[in-house]
C-alpha cells in the first residue's frame, strides 16, 4: 500500500527547493560567520558544494526511481542494517527540523514577541505544519508556488530599497580572510542551508518526471543560491563589520530601509519571509520524519503520527540548546561537521554500494 | 499548565485513536501511543521544571573537543 498517493511537477519542485533553502537561512546568513566581508564568497563556495551533495543525492534517487531512502537503504543494505541506517537518517531530519523550529523561537523572543512564550510560538507553527502534512506533499507543493514568489519579490525588493545605504568599501579587500578560515565557512554555508536538501530523498520518489528531477533540483539551488548571495553581500555592503557580528543581519539590515520617512520599519517584511519560509522547511522535515518512521515500521499511514511526532520536535526544540548563544555556536562550530555524515555520508555510501552490488537488479530482488 | 497539558494531550489522543480502533490498525495504535506517552512524560517534566538535557550543546562540546576547534 503506497503511503503517498500525490505526485508534484518538477517546477513544483523547484520551488520547494527554493522555499526549504530559504528556510531560516532568511535571516541568518549562511557563511555569514567566520569569513567576515568575504562572507558572499564563501557562500558562493558553499553552493558549489550544495550542487556536488546535490549530484550525489540526485544520482541514487535517479538509480531508485519512485523510492525514498528508507526503501534505498533496505535495498542496499539488508532489512537489519538498512533500517538501523534509515533510523539514523530520520533523527538527522527530526534534529534539523527542532533546530529550525529553535532558530524560529529564538528569533520571536528576540526581536518580534519578548513577552509571548516560546511554547504558544511553536505550538501554533506545529499545528499549521501537521495540519499540511496531513495533506500531502501536493499540497505542500502548490502551497509554495504561491508563498515563494512572493518572498523573492521580498528579497528583491529590500536589496533594491538598500541601495542607498550600500557601502561598496565594507566589502574591500576581496579575499582578505585566510583561506582556511574561508574554506571554513564556506563548508558552514555548504551545510546550512544548501546540503540540507539531502532532506529531499524522501520527497523525489513522489516526482512525475523522475528523470527531469536532478535538473529541477539544481535549478532551484542555483536560483535561491544567487539569491542568499545577494542577501549576503548585501547585508555585508549596509551593515560593514556588524553584519558577522549580529545574529540577524539581514532584519537589521531591513530596519535602515527609510525612504521619505514613509517605508520605514520594513523588518517586518523579513519576519514574514522567516515565517513562511521556515512553514515551508519544517513542513519537508515533519513530512520526511513521520514518512520515515511510516516506511521503517511498516504502518499503513504516517497520518496517526504526525501530532505526536511534532510534539516531540516542540520538546526537542524547546531543550535542545541552552540559550541563543549555544544555538549560534553550534550552527558555526559542531553542525558543519555533525551533518557530514547525513548530509553526504549515507547518500555517497549507499551509491557507491548499490553500484557495487550493481542494484537495482532488474530481476526478483527488486522491492 | 498540568491540567492543560493533559487536556491537549487527552485531545490529541481523542482525535487519533477511534479512528485507529474502528480500522484495526493495531501496529499503528501501539506506535501512536508510544510516541504519546513520551511526548506527554516530557512535557509534564518541562513543565514542572525538570531541565532536559540540551542534545545540541551536548554534541557540539564533544565535536569541538574531539576536534579541537
Amino acid at each position: 500500500m503506497a503511503l503517498e498517493k500525490g505526485r508534484i511537477s518538477n517546477f513544483q519542485l523547484s520551488v520547494l527547493i527554493i522555499g526549504f533553502v530559504f528556510g531560516s537561512s532568511v535571516i541568518i546568513s549562511p557563511g555569514g560567520k567566520g569569513a567576515g566581508h568575504d562572507a558572499w564568497i564563501a557562500c558562493a563556495i558553499g553552493l558549489m558544494e550544495g550542487l556536488l551533495i546535490a549530484w550525489i543525492f540526485t544520482a541514487l534517487t535517479k538509480q531508485f526511481k519512485d523510492k525514498t531512502i528508507m526503501e534505498i537503504n533496505s535495498l542496499v543494505y539488508g532489512k537489519i542494517l538498512g533500517k538501523g541506517i534509515s533510523l539514523l537518517f530520520i533523527w538527522y531530519l527530526f534534529h534539523l527540523s527542532a533546530l529550525v523550529l529553535t532558530n524560529y523561537t529564538h528569533f520571536f523572543k528576540l526581536q518580534i514577541y519578548p513577552a509571548t512564550p516560546n511554547t504558544v510560538t511553536l505550538l501554533l507553527l506545529i499545528l499549521v505544519c501537521a495540519s499540511t502534512v496531513g495533506r500531502g506533499i501536493e499540497v505542500l507543493a502548490r502551497l509554495s508556488i504561491i508563498l515563494v514568489p512572493i518572498i523573492i519579490l521580498v528579497v528583491f525588493s529590500d536589496t533594491l530599497l538598500l541601495i542607498p545605504h550600500i557601502d561598496f568599501n565594507n566589502l574591500m579587500p576581496v579575499l582578505d580572510v585566510p583561506s582556511g578560515k574561508l574554506l571554513l565557512a564556506s563548508h558552514g554555508a555548504a551545510s546550512f542551508p544548501f546540503a540540507e536538501t539531502v532532506a529531499f530523498l524522501m520527497v523525489l520518489a513522489f516526482v512525475d518526471k523522475p528523470e527531469k528531477a536532478p535538473s529541477a533540483v539544481f535549478g532551484g539551488l542555483l536560483i535561491v543560491g544567487f539569491m542568499l548571495i545577494m542577501a549576503v553581500a548585501r547585508n555585508a555592503a549596509v551593515l560593514g563589520p556588524m553584519a558577522e557580528i549580529t545574529i540577524y543581519p539581514t532584519y537589521l539590515a531591513a530596519q535602515v530601509i527609510d525612504i521619505g520617512d514613509i517605508l520605514t520599519r520594513l523588518q517586518v517584511l523579513v519576519a514574514i519571509s522567516l515565517i513562511t519560509m521556515g512553514f515551508i522547511k519544517i513542513t519537508v522535515l515533519l513530512y520526511g520524519t513521520v514518512l520515515g518512521l511510516a516506511q521503517v515500521f511498516n504502518l499503513h499511514s504516517y497520518r496517526p503520527i504526525i501530532l505526536p511526532v511534532g510534539i516531540l520536535m516542540v520538546i526537542f526544540a524547546l531543550t535542545n540548546v541552552g540559550n541563543t548563544q549555544e544555538m549560534v555556536d553550534f550552527a558555526e562550530q559542531g553542525y558543519p561537521f555533525y551533518a557530514i555524515p547525513f548530509q553526504i555520508g549515507i547518500p555517497l555510501i549507499t551509491l557507491v554500494v548499490a553500484k557495487l552490488r550493481k542494484l537495482p537488479q532488474t530481476g526478483g530482488d527488486q522491492v | 499548565m498540568i491540567a492543560l497539558l493533559l487536556i491537549g494531550f487527552g485531545m490529541v489522543a481523542l482525535i487519533q485513536i477511534p479512528g485507529l480502533v474502528r480500522k484495526q490498525w493495531w501496529r499503528e495504535l501501539s506506535f501512536f501511543m508510544v510516541l504519546w506517552f513520551m511526548g506527554l512524560i516530557l512535557s509534564v517534566m518541562v513543565s514542572i521544571g525538570i531541565t532536559l538535557p540540551p542534545i545540541s550543546s551536548i554534541i557540539n562540546k564533544s565535536l569541538t573537543g574531539i576536534l579541537g576547534l
